[in-house]
């Protein structure tokens, strides 16, 4: 309890935090072109104008909390589908209204958990998960079908399995048609949110770095890597994997660790 | 009489927080928002104490933001706090609330009492209102979030409608509106918007010598013109109409002229500049 305490007064005082606007949750997006939560939770004035225009009912109204009255899509229920219509009308600019490309929407990302995505389970593992088969072929690639963003956001590995690139802008029609139950095998990670998994990721490589060239040098002279073939190491080295130890001040999904 | 007319314009703003969204669902977009910010034909409309409330807590200052108080400015500059009066959606439930409550003490007998204005005279119901709005704006600052606007009665209800005409429920904030009226039948009738109201209170704000204000024609200024002093019975943000018409407070609603019957049965107040 009164950890918890200095942890607030820390987070905001020595970090400049609001302590008001740092609540995420997977596939609960902010509609395109917020701004970033803090500012977006200051310009907002939950006017649900965004909410009332949208064609789809993609945006809903926050309901009791610090976020009361904001509008989000939830990618479960309903995602929204770009037609732009809520940025040009948002009175305040918390959804920036000069935005008109959707590919230009900056939501969130989309991550596959391959341990539970149809097509990943079967391309990886030549395995079908035991309530599927009556449901969807082997290869679902549902995801990848109805991606408004198809071969930019997300592609056909081998024309096998989906991965998600960084064209991806959060818009949520793969997870809210994604077939697996009761999780979601596509979640998108809000845009603000951290990830575990690229956390640290440049501390990461950098390390690895330091050991490689420490064992090459310092270690038996006869494997020494000089030159190119220093260089060449180096190269291959791969920062993913191995998440550090870090917390996270909000819900963290465990199935999202290990994607791709 | 100004009440048919009052009562019309009310009503009319009230349906039109139902047929907004109702015309967007039939997909016409010449109108649509809700009441802490509206956009008619193009041109945006905004609450100012919304937009006050969103700049102190941004910390920026936006030209386009600001363009959209233009109007309620200038309409406030030319007609006073006429919003609350004739418009507001809340005011005409609140009307209803007090229309309950005097029937209620009728009917318990203690109907010639005078309504409880006492609680506080018109200064300081407005250092009340002027201190709550300066203080939630101050924490909208430190907060970072536009905290008065959970509070906006109006703002609340037409986004209520909306969302009952999109999605037939309501959400958990009607709650803050069915406590404020519960209170006003209860206790303090019209508390909310002689006390607290950040809209009214931002509304009231812009006055100008020559805004539309309610005047006596009787040469005894300062003092009833009359003993009945029907005018201070009627009004309903409490004041006496015939020296206070220029106050804060007042909504310009026009009770007051309704009710006088001057000293020969001729009413003695009016708009300024409106007078027989
Ligand atoms: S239109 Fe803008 S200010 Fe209004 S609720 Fe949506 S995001 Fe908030
Ligand atoms: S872009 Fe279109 S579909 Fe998406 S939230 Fe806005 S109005 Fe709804
Ligand atoms: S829709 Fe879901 S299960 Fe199907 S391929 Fe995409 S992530 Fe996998
Ligand atoms: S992968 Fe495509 S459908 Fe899924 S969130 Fe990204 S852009 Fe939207
Ligand atoms: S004070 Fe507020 S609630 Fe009352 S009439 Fe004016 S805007 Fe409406």
């Amino acid at each position: 309890m009164i950890d918890e305490f200095i942890g607030f007064f820390r987070r905001v005082f020595a970090h400049g935090e609001n302590p008001f606007s740092r609540d995420y949750i997977h596939n609960r997006m902010r509609p395109p072109g917020a701004a970033p939560e803090q500012s977006f939770m200051a310009l907002c004035i939950r006017c649900n104008r965004c909410l009332e225009v949208c064609p789809f009912g993609s945006i809903t109204r926050a309901g009791l909390g610090p976020t009361i009255g904001t509008p989000y899509v939830l990618a479960e229920r309903k995602a929204c589908y770009l037609c732009m219509a809520c940025t040009r009308l948002c009175p305040t600019n918390a959804l920036e209204s000069s935005l008109r490309n959707p590919e230009q929407a900056r939501m969130g990302k989309a991550v596959i958990n391959t341990s539970i995505c149809y097509s990943h389970l079967f391309a990886d593992r030549d395995a079908l998960p035991r309530d599927a088969g009556a449901r969807i072929g082997a290869l679902c690639n549902t995801c990848y079908n109805v991606c408004p963003l198809q071969d930019k956001a997300i592609m056909l590995q081998g024309n096998l399995f989906p991965i998600v690139l960084d064209e991806c802008v959060g818009c949520g029609i793969c997870v809210e048609r994604c077939p697996t139950r009761p999780k979601r095998a596509i979640n998108v990670v809000p845009t603000g949110m951290g990830r575990p998994d690229e956390s640290g990721f440049y501390f990461r490589k950098a390390r690895k770095h330091f050991d490689v060239s420490r064992k090459t040098v310092a270690g038996d002279q006869s494997g020494v890597l000089k030159g190119d073939d220093l260089m060449d190491a180096k190269e291959r080295i791969d920062g993913s994997g191995g998440a550090p130890k870090f917390t996270f001040p909000y819900e963290v999904d465990k199935g999202l660790k290990d994607w791709e | 009489m100004f009440r048919p007319y009052r009562r019309a314009s009310q009503f009319a703003v009230f349906l039109l927080m139902f047929g907004i969204p109702l015309l967007n669902l039939w997909e016409i977009y010449a109108i649509t928002g809700t009441f802490y910010a509206i956009n008619i034909g193009g041109l945006g409309i905004a609450d100012p104490s919304a937009i006050l409330q969103s700049m102190f807590a941004a910390g920026q200052f936006a030209p386009p933001i600001l363009f959209s108080v233009f109007f309620p400015v200038l309409f406030a500059f030319l007609f006073g706090r006429v919003w609350c009066g004739w418009m507001c959606p809340y005011h005409v439930i609140s009307d209803g609330v007090a229309w309950a409550r005097g029937k209620v003490r009728g009917m318990i007998g203690g109907s010639s009492e005078p309504e409880t204005w006492v609680f506080l005279d018109p200064f300081k119901a407005n250092v009340t209102r002027y201190s709550f709005l300066l203080l939630g704006t101050a924490a909208a600052g430190i907060m970072g979030i536009p905290v008065l606007n959970y509070v906006n009665a109006p703002g609340i209800l037409s986004a209520e409608a909306m969302i009952l005409v999109r999605n037939l429920t309501i959400s958990i904030e009607m709650g803050f509106i069915a406590i404020v009226l519960l209170v006003e039948l209860l206790f303090l009738p019209r508390f909310w918007c002689r006390l607290f109201c950040p809209t009214g209170a931002v509304v009231s704000l812009f006055r100008a010598p020559f805004t539309l204000r309610v005047v006596s024609a009787s040469n005894k200024p300062g003092s009833p013109c009359c003993k009945e002093e029907q005018c201070s019975a009627a009004c309903p943000m409490g004041l006496a109409p015939y020296r206070e018409g220029g106050n804060l407070l007042c909504t310009n609603c026009a009770r007051c002229i309704d009710a006088c019957r001057g000293e020969k049965g001729a009413g003695l107040l009016g708009f300024r500049g409106f007078q027989d």
